[in-house]
């Protein structure tokens, strides 16, 4: 089975950045679509999204025709790493594009 | 990255060539301790002594009350601390305001913590305090009133010599943090009616690591740590002679130039003002129209991400600062902009952009032909 790779897009904030990728892997294995979560930070490189096939974005860093892939904004995350709407709006697209 | 361009003047400015020169003595040449009787020790003391005369000048007041501290931060907390821990908590209350930097708020925090009464006094949606709310907060037991001079985030300036003619009156000691006041033209000690006066070095093109705490004569203060008798015992420990050389050179070079530079900022500013207002629309400027700081500028964007405007600035080569601030659990909206009342998401498209002496029409220029697609691009 082809590896579903999530990335976690997020600012200075390395510490929350982190957070909610560990948060989401949980929450994405709890939910049977166990996916490799990881993590860039745009202050490393905003100019070239990473390689992934979902990117949840806390800031508004990239395009979905920049990343060729689905680009999600999980701003509300940074103030609740549990937001109940943003997280089904991941599920239902993880859902939607997870290999068979 | 083309030319970089720095406008966070705000947090810190670049030491100036005439500053670097005067410390350049005072590192290479007079190494002496001021404390010191013999030549050595007597030629770093004519520094301090030279350096003390400049604040006093800059500012207008006595050199001997001048107290030479680490920075703006440890003279904040010196005026409250060293103004509280004289009395019991039960018998001392202290007013302030909600929009001070966290040099004084925390202290102030710490002192509610220790059982002194403390008044956090609301500003207007400019960010500006009305000396009435603070006459209506006075009580008997009231010790100290502590308003900044010019808000750090948005430039209000406070009405302090309304407030110290009130808190004078009233025979309350009263307090400004004037760290981002020092250039204002009209600064006067004793035109304020302040009692205890906060400057900082770095902000004026001198050093990190120095500042004064301006104190009256006849002004009470509790160290608030001893070993020795410098800084008339209010600021024990051997004194940092090439700070303080830079601290009077950058006093004297401000001063000096205030005058010419105060009304070059102000057209800088209102030119950004009209031409962010002409080509980002929607834009909000943060802060009183009049009695505003020339070198400060907040600025929201609605609907924008701050943190993503500041790295496609910074990409591009501007440094410019945000509203909001990263803390180890959450990114935290300013206290100012959110004591003014601006809603979460305003604050977080919040740009703080400073201006100061080396900032030309040209770099602005340069701002405003990046700003539009960076915003733009920063839309949520």
């Amino acid at each position: 089975m082809t590896e579903y790779r999530v990335c976690v897009i997020g600012g200075w904030c390395g510490n929350r950045m982190v957070m909610v990728a560990e948060h989401l892997e949980g929450v994405l294995s709890n939910a049977g679509l166990p996916s490799r979560v990881t993590t860039h930070s745009v202050w490393d490189n905003y100019t070239r999204p990473p390689a992934a096939d979902l990117i949840l974005q806390l800031l508004p860093a990239f395009t979905q025709s920049e990343t060729g892939c689905p680009v999600l904004t999980i701003k509300p995350m940074i103030v609740d790493i549990y937001h109940q709407e943003t997280i089904e709006r991941i599920l239902n697209q993880v859902r939607a594009d997870y290999p068979a | 990255m083309s030319h970089p361009v720095y406008l966070d003047y705000c947090a810190t400015t670049p030491i100036h060539p005439d500053v670097r020169t005067a410390m350049l003595v005072a590192l290479e040449s007079v190494f002496g301790n001021p404390s010191s009787m013999h030549w050595a020790g007597r030629q770093a003391a004519e520094l301090v002594r030279g350096a003390r005369q400049q604040v006093a000048e800059g500012i207008g007041c006595a050199p001997e009350e001048v107290i030479f501290t680490s920075g703006a931060t440890e003279a904040d907390n010196l005026a409250l601390f060293g103004t509280f821990h004289r009395y019991a908590p039960a018998h001392a209350h202290l007013i302030t305001t909600t929009v001070e930097h966290h040099a004084v708020l925390h202290p102030a925090e710490r002192l509610a913590q220790q059982g002194y009464a403390v008044t956090f006094v609301p500003v207007d949606g400019a960010g500006r305090v009305d000396p009435e709310a603070i006459r209506k907060a006075m009580r008997k037991e009231t010790r100290l009133i502590s308003v900044m001079l010019v808000n750090n985030e948005v430039g209000a300036i406070q009405p302090v010599a309304d407030i110290g003619r009130l808190a004078r009156e009233a025979g309350i000691l009263m307090h400004t943090d004037a760290v981002q006041g020092i250039g204002l033209p009209e600064l006067q000690f004793d035109a304020l009616n302040v009692d205890l006066l906060s400057l900082s070095a770095h902000k004026i093109y001198g050093p990190k690591g120095i500042g004064a705490l301006v104190v009256r004569q006849g002004t009470e203060l509790q160290a608030l740590i001893c070993g020795g008798a410098q800084e008339r015992a209010l600021r024990p420990g051997t004194e940092n002679v090439p700070g303080i050389v830079g601290l009077g050179a950058a006093m004297q070079l401000v001063r000096q130039h205030c005058q010419e530079q105060h009304p070059r900022l102000q057209a800088l500013r209102a030119t950004l003002v009209e031409r962010l207002q002409q080509t980002i629309p929607g834009v909000i400027i943060n802060g009183p129209a009049a009695e505003v700081a020339p070198h400060v500028l907040s600025v929201s964007f609605p609907g924008a991400d701050g943190e993503m405007m500041l790295i496609r600035l910074n990409g591009a080569g501007f440094a410019v600062s945000l509203g909001s601030a990263c803390t180890s659990q959450s990114i935290e909206p300013s206290h100012v902009l959110t004591a003014m009342g601006l809603p979460r998401e305003l604050v977080d498209g919040t740009l703080r952009i400073s201006l100061g002496y080396p900032t030309t029409q040209a770099d602005l220029d340069a701002l405003l032909a990046v700003l539009p697609e960076i915003v733009s691009r920063a839309i949520l």
